[in-house]
């Protein structure tokens, strides 16, 4: 279907790539301030997309329009639509506890509740089904071994989350949010907190994710993006300027805009 | 002046003002202490006042006390959780909020003998409920809610704004945002605001004299619309009769009591204070 797939052309070979979120002539404004402008662009299933730009360019924005999480915020409008399972989740019919579900958000600083590692990996899905005591320590294991967090903690498990490190309170962050079976990960600046080596951790457990995720990473981070991503979206000043897949972005960018952005970070498109 | 005289000079007044505080609460424990000691005994705290309280104990008047401030924290603490709750999680305009912090100050400010006013006409003359130590804990749940809100807002509102977003992130509802999330903190801050206001509570004479304790009589009450005794009361009847020294001393010693009693509130807010701080939020 002309709607689920996009072309995409990667060192030369051309392949189709199914579409998880499709977003359309996306307008966000804040009070009198145009925030994003007028954005059109696929997410890739099964990819880490990596939306890169300056700050205030408007890459949480979108990010956070995708699950609604600014929904409430005051003098917020939002016009456009976002497809997400062949839906408009844009509509006020949508079930936001099912979309939070289905697309999951990491944040830029982990927020490790003021409970016991096991509790915090339980706490969304607990408040959607009622877990037995084998399901909760099942799930723990599970989502703790996905983001290899399973070794460093399977003998504390009742000790506070927060006594954790920060790389590993972000690990536990990403395995509360996969414990709730998204299908999309919104990955807000994940690492912006982390040491290089951690920072690495994270990659790595990206690289890993996304065979069973859909990853939507917003970054400041160019190096991280050039190492990590499939899909690179450039954005600046709520505008997408260029996409394309990472060879192609990285190697042969065709805007100035970009080739400045890759330069010296600097944007020159306001 | 220099900066450091200037220094010197503030630090003075400062250390003065804080010296003088102590001294002044500590003389007034130390004469309670001094007055009070003599008063108790076994016997004190657990027989009836005989001839208007100047022979005999305070047991009744110790149960009346604390079923008048049962009955305030009974309906204080939910309503005032729930207030605190709306304001912070529902409430969106400014002017609104201002509106009711300004309401929740002047609620404060107000003197509890007024309280005592409102509850004589409204509930002892217009409802018809007689004099009862259930109106007067209403009356007091009324007078203390101020405290509570305020210290459980305050508590609600330090919790960063990341946890409300990482908990909604996970397809969590408001409400059951306000539950997992705001709903353990906010109790916390309410528990502490509800035992610094029955500290204030157990000592107020005003707002109950007239519309739930009777001075002498009473024991324990088996309806909520029976009048009970109450320590602050029974230390005015007994003050009454100075001239009569042992009147005096159990005075003395229903105040040791009293002080005693507001102490344990106190300081159980302050440990309960400490212990919630160190949940890092």
């Amino acid at each position: 279907m002309e709607t689920n797939t996009a072309r995409k052309i990667n060192a030369g070979i051309e392949e189709e790539a199914e579409v998880s979120i499709k977003i359309s002539n996306l307008n966000v404004f804040f009070g009198v301030n145009h925030i994003l402008k007028d954005l059109s662009l696929d997410f890739q299933k099964n990819k880490v997309n990596c939306i890169i730009g300056p700050s205030g360019s408007g890459k949480s924005t979108l990010l956070r329009s995708i699950n609604r999480i600014n929904d409430g915020t005051e003098k917020l409008k939002v016009t456009g639509a976002v497809h997400f399972n062949e839906k408009d989740i844009l509509n006020g019919v949508t079930n936001l506890t099912q979309l939070r579900k289905d697309i999951g958000m990491v944040f830029q600083s982990p927020c490790v509740f003021p409970k016991s590692i096991l509790e915090n990996v339980i706490f969304g899905i607990q408040q959607h089904k009622k877990l037995t005591v084998s399901e909760k320590q099942d799930i723990t294991e599970e989502t703790l071994k996905a983001v290899s967090l399973w070794p460093e903690v399977m003998d504390r498990l009742k000790d506070s989350g927060q006594s954790l490190s920060i790389g590993q309170q972000q690990r536990l962050c990403i395995a509360r949010t996969l414990a709730t079976a998204p299908k999309v990960l919104l990955m807000d600046e994940p690492t912006s907190s982390l040491d290089p080596v951690t920072t690495r951790v994270i990659e790595n457990l990206m690289e890993r994710l996304k065979k069973r995720y859909t990853i939507v990473l917003v970054t400041h981070n160019i190096a991280q993006a050039k190492r990590i991503s499939d899909q690179v979206f450039f954005m600046c000043n709520g505008q997408l300027i260029e996409s394309g897949t990472n060879d192609m972005f990285f190697n042969t960018p065709k805007k100035e805009q970009t080739k400045s952005y890759l330069k010296d970070e600097t944007c020159v498109c306001r | 002046m220099s900066r450091a005289l200037k220094n010197n000079v503030y630090n003075t007044l400062i250390w003065t003002a804080a010296v003088l505080s102590i001294a002044i609460l500590v003389f007034l424990i130390a004469t309670l202490i001094w007055k009070g000691m003599g008063a108790i005994s076994v016997g004190f705290l657990t027989s009836a006042s005989e001839n208007f309280g100047s022979e005999g104990g305070i047991l009744y008047q110790i149960i009346g006390s604390l079923a008048l401030t049962l009955c305030a924290a009974v309906c204080s603490f939910p309503i005032a959780l729930g207030v605190a709750i709306y304001k912070s999680e529902y409430v969106k305009s400014k002017v609104f909020q201002n509106i009711t912090d300004t309401i929740i100050y002047s609620l404060n400010g107000i003197p509890s003998i007024i309280f005592g006013i409102f509850g004589l006409i409204f509930f002892v003359n217009i409802l018809q409920t007689g004099v009862s130590w259930f109106v007067g804990g209403i009356i007091l749940a009324m007078m203390i809610l101020p405290t509570i809100i305020l210290a459980s807002h305050q508590a609600i509102r330090s919790i960063p704004n990341s946890y409300r977003e990482n908990a909604q992130a996970l397809g969590l509802t408001q409400w059951q945002v306000i539950r997992a999330v705001i709903f353990p903190r906010g109790i916390n801050g309410a528990f502490t605001g509800l035992l610094l206001g029955l500290a204030r509570a157990i000592g107020e004479t005003a707002p109950i004299m007239f519309i739930a304790t009777a001075f002498s009589g009473v024991t324990v009450p088996r309806t909520f619309l029976e009048p009970v005794s109450s320590l602050p009361t029974h230390i005015l009847a007994l003050a009454q009769q100075a001239t009569n020294p042992q009147a005096l001393q159990n005075a003395w010693g229903s105040s040791l009591v009293l002080v005693s009693l507001v102490f344990i509130f106190s300081i159980s807010a302050l440990v309960r204070r400490i212990q919630y701080s160190k949940i890092n939020y």
